[in-house]
């Protein structure tokens, strides 16, 4: 992506049409060119943003920064090394799959089949990993959001001037997409100042989460200074608990990966289409001859060996009040291994989403209680 | 200026800094207002941390999990948690696939998993980044420092954070020195500083661009270690499992007699006046014999509960009931016995009462009743039996007699598992695999060979060669090579005998591992059985320790550790007997033909040289690749077509003992001299004469069609069991399989090796490029040089 420094809303994000690589050609003032969240595109078009900018992410993390980086760029900074973090996570889980996947198709006899077997476990594993780690997040994020109005995830174009790496150069304005709230320590409280999207008073969005805070809105002097500590606060508990969480999600996620019913699963395309082709000309097509059933069963049946549940009587006792006791009563040890592993899991989301969700120094938000030590009421002054 | 606070360029020079006018103080420096000094100090450089920095940094770490949980947390603290909450997971993941996995390698092997991909993913940066850039350039990329907070991070973490004043002058000297930075340059601070910087972030990328390596440094570290962890696990087993032996099972037994107790209890309690159907007693059994894994013990339980019936459900009617059945005109005046009578009122066992009957009987009705029948009798018109509290009793008393057998065994169980049992990280597994390892090297394979082997397919080179022709050359070539043949005889005899140590001596010369475990199998038999006697569990008792002997608990314990051994020791002596034989074949000094031809001259046969040749060629293939049930058919079918007498001389030539042959016997006299020579063929001498008598020497030879007949059930006998221990693996088979394995191992090794090699050395060159002067950089040092 370049664009030329003085291009006005020379922003990835003009219009709430992504335009990545596109260069503005209309020249304006360079005081238009600012940081802006995120917040209207990522409300309109979600997961079309999302994507997009996962794919603008990964596209640099790959190509653009390390070339930087090798070079000792004077423009590489930190967010560009934490991106490239990107690449051991994707190639060295490509990497675990190999191990475990080339093995096999090296391999004779016997170590061929059992190498098969643990390939098709370890592969679900670090996909599962990888899928549990990231969704799981949303388990505490999501009634963060809706409850507090607080999205801890909201992103915003950060424009870049870089400097100069030989002589004159243009195409020197970069855009980097980082998170509002990415640091709890400087967190961008001035791009929700004056932002339309939250309505058209300078402090909407606080006054808003003020709301949410249960908070009368109007009875608040200042209702920013006092909502940035809580929303501070809501964000700190909320990175704790979903870092803890996920990594226990990402662990249940192999656990169930590991389980036996997927080492009688077919995982090759070709082998697949092949059996099903096969299957329709003798004219008998089974469910399992498809995928998504076959794995959303075999999802299932794994799960349930995984933590020791026994769906099938759940089911049939539903309407008794031991539906769950019965489905539960039979438990090997590993069985209960895995639901400490999984309770871990479960328990710490459950904790996350009190401790992000509860108040613990609710006042009631009179106009004395608002202010802080720091602003004296009794003086003149003038927020910023 | 911009900054990470505000990343706008606010008022953007328009001229350059040296044109630049600056404004005006407009306030008054009196000494008083003035920056605070920092305090931020580099920490000393190093590449590994000390194990105290470490605890200090965990520790700080878990307070932070407080404080944040809290909401009170800062970045720096929050950075810090990720890599806690990663440790976290891991080790939970560990513990779980811990837990999952039955064997005890495996278990280790999933923390070692979890120590080698977290010590490959600090140590990889450290050993082919950081270390080398350091000696040849000076700069530590991961060179650490602790803030005005006493926060320690990264100097080179974020480039526009620039710390480099931090770096004293000793640090510029020496890296201006490596970095080769013009020593009369005016600026020249400022040049290594920035020459530090970027070299620091060249670094950092390639540190990320490679640690995708982490996983296969995780996997080839795990292949490396798993041998060595594998032997120490199988040393400090056979170590633990004996000592439980001799010391019994007090701790134990108790934990298992409260675990089973609260078990059977909760059962007991939830399944109280339900009738003692099939299913109950089905379930309870199962309940009660879970530890023992016997489906036989398994099964008297459940009979056992199904014929306990409850006293109270004894009454004069159902002995009168009872009675009809034996004596149908007597019924009525035996019942009537005020002694009788009495007994059932007062509410005796069916025990007591059928004995009182038996007695009053004899006089009644003039003959001997058996008290068995009369009781049988008696259970029989009881009404079927629901699970009170009495019956609840005779169970509990049931369970307690089990868990304490259940205890002893699983401490017997222990110290078979560390030795006998068929899996993986046994002592008999582990020694097997030592034997075969050591034989497969000897033999000298090309990787064309190694692959044939493994994959079982024809050595397609100038002409094909099947597999056993393969074997056939390179066990020739071997006996050739004197060196090479007295190293494989040498290692493999020690082998041998480490395992007959191991696995026919326990402590004392005199007891042997089959003793201690016929005696400790016993004893808790005896124990168990005495306890189910005394309780009235006789048919339980009986399945645990029968008077014959065959099909109880006790019986199969002994027999599968002595089949084990046997088998194990059989086959051992084949792949000597391999290296024997060849080396009697070899043309040089070789006694084979002249031993076959005695052989068949004394059964009257004469022979020529072409039969004395087919039958070396036999003798080969019996030890290769004859079966149990070649051996059943006196070697006449299968491609072996031997009559009679051939038979009878290939037997007696190859089971002969070792003073005739004495092909190993020189190289083991020459090694460590005749006495001790001896001893260390007695083994092997033992194992020859009992093949010779109880294979070899196959009474009634059988014709074809009886033969196959006969398999099965000889096969099948206990006699068979110890015939096929004896025959034992073929040499083939397991040279073909210790292939499979090396070459499978060869091939990973190979694959993932190579590509870990090609990474590190991609990694070593690139970091060979960084920190070098760019042209600019150069002009940069001459014109300032020029500007003085």
């Amino acid at each position: 992506m370049f664009y030329n420094l003085g291009v006005k809303n020379n922003t990835a994000w003009n219009n709430n049409s992504v335009t990545f690589g596109k260069k503005e050609t209309s020249r304006k003032s360079v005081c238009e060119n600012h940081d802006h969240l995120l917040v209207e595109e990522m409300d309109k078009k979600p997961i079309s943003t999302s994507l997009k900018i996962t794919a603008d992410k990964l596209q640099n993390a790959f190509i653009e920064y390390p070339i930087k980086g090798f070079k000792g760029s004077k423009n590489a900074n930190f967010y560009q090394f934490l991106q490239m973090g990107t690449v051991p996570y994707l190639l060295g889980s490509a990497a675990m799959i190999g191990v475990f996947n080339l093995a096999r198709v090296f391999m004779d006899g016997k170590s061929a089949k059992s190498a098969a077997k643990l390939g098709n476990k370890m592969a679900l594993g670090v996909i599962g990993y990888g899928i549990m780690k990231n969704v799981s997040k949303k388990f505490i994020e999501a009634p963060v959001k809706h409850f507090r109005g607080i999205d801890v995830n909201l992103p915003y174009d950060k424009i870049v001037h870089e400097l100069p790496e030989k002589g004159n150069e243009n195409n020197l304005v970069k855009h980097e997409i980082h998170k509002a709230y990415e640091s709890v320590d400087f967190p961008r409280w001035d791009l929700f100042y004056n932002n339309e999207f939250y309505g058209n008073e300078r402090n909407s969005y606080y006054k808003e989460i003020s709301k949410k805070f249960g908070y009368d809105p109007d009875s608040l002097d200042y209702s920013d200074q006092k909502m940035k500590s809580k929303i501070k606060e809501t964000v700190v508990k909320t990175r704790l608990f979903t870092t803890l969480s996920s990594y226990f999600w990402a662990a249940s996620a192999v656990g169930v990966a590991m389980q036996e019913p997927w080492t009688k699963m077919t995982f090759n395309p070709i082998q697949r289409f092949k059996n099903l082709k096969n299957n329709i000309s003798i004219g008998k097509v089974q469910s399992n001859d498809f995928f998504v059933v076959e794995f959303a069963k075999k999802l299932g049946k794994s799960f349930g060996e995984f933590i020791g549940v026994d769906f099938g009587k759940i089911v049939k006792n539903i309407k008794s009040k031991e539906a769950l006791t019965k489905g539960l009563e039979k438990a090997t040890k590993t069985q209960i291994a895995g639901r400490a592993l999984l309770g871990t899991a479960l328990g710490l989301t459950i904790l996350g989403n009190f401790f992000a969700l509860h108040d613990f120094n609710k006042d009631k938000g009179s106009k004395t209680q608002a202010s802080t030590s720091l602003i004296d009421d009794s003086r003149e002054k003038v927020v910023c | 200026m911009a900054n990470l606070l505000n990343p706008i360029l606010v008022n953007k020079p328009t001229k350059p800094a040296s044109q630049a006018v600056l404004p005006a103080l407009t306030f008054s420096v009196d000494g008083k207002v003035k920056p605070l000094d920092y305090k931020g100090t580099l920490l000393p450089s190093k590449i590994f941390g000390s194990p105290k920095e470490y605890m200090h940094d965990l520790k700080q770490d878990v307070l932070n999990i407080g404080k944040a949980a809290k909401g009170q947390a800062n970045d720096y603290e929050l950075g810090r948690l990720n890599d806690v909450a990663m440790k976290l997971g891991a080790l939970g993941l560990a513990s779980y696939l811990f837990i999952k996995n039955p064997l005890k390698l495996s278990k280790a092997m999933e923390f070692v998993g979890l120590g080698t991909f977290f010590g490959g993913m600090a140590l990889w940066p450290k050993l082919t980044i950081q270390a080398p850039l350091r000696a040849r350039t000076g700069v530590d990329i991961h060179q650490k420092y602790i803030d005005s907070q006493g926060r320690k991070k990264m100097l080179h973490q974020d480039p526009q954070y620039d710390l480099t004043d931090l770096y004293s002058r000793k640090d510029l000297d020496m890296m201006g020195q490596k970095l080769k930075v013009d020593e009369n340059l005016p600026d020249r601070d400022n040049f290594i500083k920035q020459r530090a910087k970027k070299t620091a972030i060249q670094g950092n990328t390639l540190w990320m661009m490679s640690a995708f390596s982490t996983p296969l440094i995780s996997a080839v570290a795990c292949n490396a270690l798993e041998k060595p962890v594998g032997n120490l696990i199988e040393k400090a087993e056979m170590i633990a499992s004996s000592a439980k032996l001799e010391k019994g099972s007090g701790f134990i037994e108790s934990l298992k007699n409260s675990r089973a107790e609260k078990a059977i209890e909760k059962f007991l309690v939830k399944n109280l006046g339900k009738p003692m159907d099939d299913k109950l007693a089905s379930e309870l059994a199962t309940k009660l014999g879970a530890s023992l894994n016997s489906a036989e013990v398994t099964s008297a339980i459940k009979e056992e509960l199904l014929s306990m019936k409850n006293s109270t459900a004894l009454n004069k009617d159902v002995v009168l009931n009872a009675i009809k059945g034996i004596a149908p005109d007597k019924a009525a005046e035996i019942i009537a016995n005020p002694e009788i009578a009495q007994a059932i009122e007062s509410g005796s066992s069916v025990g007591k009462i059928a004995s009182l009957l038996s007695q009053k009987m004899k006089g009644i009705v003039g003959k001997k009743v058996p008290k068995e029948l009369i009781e049988t009798s008696i259970k029989r018109e009881m009404p079927s039996s629901v699970l009170t509290e009495t019956v609840a009793q005779r169970v509990r008393d049931l369970n307690s007699s089990l868990a304490s057998f259940s205890a002893d065994r699983s401490i017997l169980d222990r110290f078979l598992n560390a030795r006998v049992v068929e899996q993986d990280g046994t002592y008999i597994a582990k020694q097997w695999d030592r034997v075969c390892g050591k034989l497969l090297k000897s033999l000298n394979l090309s990787s064309e060979e190694l692959k044939a082997l493994a994959q079982g397919s024809d050595l397609k080179d100038d002409v094909i060669l099947k597999i056993d022709d393969l074997l056939d050359v390179k066990f020739k070539e071997l006996v050739k090579d004197n060196a090479r043949y007295e190293k494989i005889v040498d290692d493999l005899t020690n082998l041998i005998n480490q395992y007959e140590r191991q696995l026919c001596k326990v402590g004392n010369e005199e007891e042997t591992f089959i003793s201690v475990v016929k005696n400790k199998a016993q004893a808790m038999c005896e124990k168990a059985k005495g306890s189910l006697d005394e309780k009235g569990f006789k048919k339980i008792a009986e399945k645990i320790k029968s008077a014959s002997g065959k099909g109880s608990v006790e019986n199969t314990i002994i027999t599968n550790s002595q089949e084990r051994v046997l088998g194990a020791q059989s086959s051992f002596y084949r792949l000597l007997q391999m290296l024997d034989l060849y080396k009697q074949a070899d043309s040089k000094g070789g006694n084979l033909r002249n031993n076959l031809r005695s052989a068949l001259e004394a059964q009257g046969t004469t022979c020529d040289r072409d039969m004395i040749e087919k039958l070396v060629c036999a003798c080969k293939k019996v030890i290769n690749v004859a079966k149990t049930t070649d051996q059943i058919e006196k070697l006449g079918a299968n491609g072996f077509g031997l009559s009679e007498k051939e038979f009878k001389a290939v037997m007696q030539v190859l089971y002969a003992p070792t003073e005739q042959t004495s092909s190993i016997k020189s190289v083991l006299v020459e090694q460590f001299g005749d006495e001790k020579a001896r001893s260390i063929l007695r083994g092997y001498e033992a194992y020859k004469s009992q093949f010779k008598t109880k294979v070899a020497n196959w009474q009634n030879p059988m014709t074809p069609e009886l033969q196959r007949r006969y398999v099965d059930a000889v096969t099948n006998s206990a006699n068979g069991v110890e015939r096929s221990n004896l025959v034992g693996s073929t040499v083939s088979d397991t040279i073909r399989s210790c292939a499979n394995k090396t070459f499978n191992t060869n091939k990973w090794l190979k694959l993932f090796g190579i590509s870990l090699a090609v990474v590190t050395a991609a990694t070593l060159i690139i970091g060979l490029t960084f920190g070098r002067k760019s042209k600019m950089e150069k002009d940069a040092e001459k014109e300032s040089k020029l500007n003085g």
